[in-house]
């Protein structure tokens, strides 16, 4: 076998190797698709609680965390937890958290909100076009959105509060002059 | 002899008819514009299945959207740039040939083609030849067989 050959043979399967090392050391919670590093669609949808609508505008100078739920779904249910604290932590500033509810019905999606201690606003995306825009693989999945409306983060699978806490004063922090 | 060369002529008649046929002019209806752009599509929540062929709730909304996209007059780049834009280009199931996804197409051919190009080097390269012993190595063999065969011989030829 020619030389030249043996040493690309040699660099091809080098370059396999750091390729495989790369992804795996990737998180899998932490999937770059194409919606992170943009700007996060606006939106309208119905209210879960109460009648009307709820409309999400992104840059409005506030960090905002968008939670993709459904009540048949139980890493939902573990992370809700966590949610309730941190909101309750951050209900007096400028953080807003708004629930999605995704592939669901609205009076499960309702059952689960009052079961569960889910105070922030909630409204459901019944033909799953806002999840869409998002790049919604699965549910649960959080999204950390910044005051100048840039999707900076998402967090595929159940969160928990260190996680959640850390996206927020990472935003806040850039956030401030 | 005759019969089956007109068998294979006809044979040979029914293919170009048929792929003729296939490839002939043919307006697509909406619905199988939207089959051929969601079988186009993977699947987010599915194992290697296209939203096309897809049974869950998921598929079913982006065959929807395709749907209302394919009806509001959008082109195909069109559609499939708003999927690239949520999901990027892993949601497309035939990646692009440009930027790193075109690697995926690159690479198999490019190994094809070194393969080629050693297959043809070992065939141009003459035959290995065995190298020349030395003069006084093959004197001394022949004295030995010389000597052997002698040895050899019955005993009225000696």
């Amino acid at each position: 076998m020619p030389r030249w050959l043996r040493l690309g043979i040699v660099v091809a399967i080098a370059a396999l190797v750091v390729v495989l090392v790369l992804a795996f050391r990737r998180p899998p919670q932490d999937i770059r698709t194409g919606t992170v590093g943009k700007p996060a669609a606006a939106f309208t949808l119905q209210k879960l609680e109460g009648a009307g609508t709820l409309t999400f505008t992104p840059a409005d100078g506030k960090v905002t965390i968008v939670n993709f739920f459904a009540s048949w779904c139980i890493p939902c249910k573990e992370e809700n937890p966590a949610l309730v604290r941190v909101y309750e932590r951050y209900r007096a500033s400028d953080v807003v958290f708004i629930g999605v509810l995704y592939q669901d019905s609205r009076d499960s999606g309702l059952q689960y909100v009052h079961d569960n201690g889910v105070v922030w606003p909630t409204a459901s995306d019944d033909d799953g076009r806002v999840a869409f825009s998002y790049g919604v693989f699965g549910i649960p999945e959080t999204y950390f959105i910044g005051p100048d409306g840039i999707i900076a983060g998402r967090h595929i699978g159940p969160i928990d509060e260190t996680t959640l806490i850390n996206g927020i004063e990472t935003l806040r922090a850039k956030a401030r002059p | 002899m005759n019969r089956s060369r007109i068998a294979i002529a006809v044979a040979l008649l029914g293919i170009v008819v048929a792929v003729g046929w296939s490839a002939r002019p043919h307006t697509e209806t909406q619905a199988e514009r939207v089959d051929r752009i969601t079988s186009e599509l993977r699947c987010v929540v599915c194992q290697g299945l296209s939203v096309k062929d897809s049974p869950s709730e998921s598929a079913r909304q982006m065959r929807d959207l395709v749907t209302q996209r394919v009806a509001e007059g959008r082109t195909d780049d069109q559609i499939r740039d708003e999927f690239r834009a949520s999901y990027g280009d892993w949601v497309v199931l035939s990646p692009p040939v440009v930027g790193w996804s075109g690697l995926i197409w690159v690479a198999p051919l490019a190994a094809v083609l070194v393969g080629l190009a050693v297959a043809l080097r070992r065939l141009r390269a003459p035959p290995a030849t065995m190298p020349e012993p030395p003069a006084a190595a093959v004197a001394a063999l022949r004295e030995r067989v010389a000597r052997e065969e002698a040895l050899d011989l019955p005993a009225d030829a000696r």
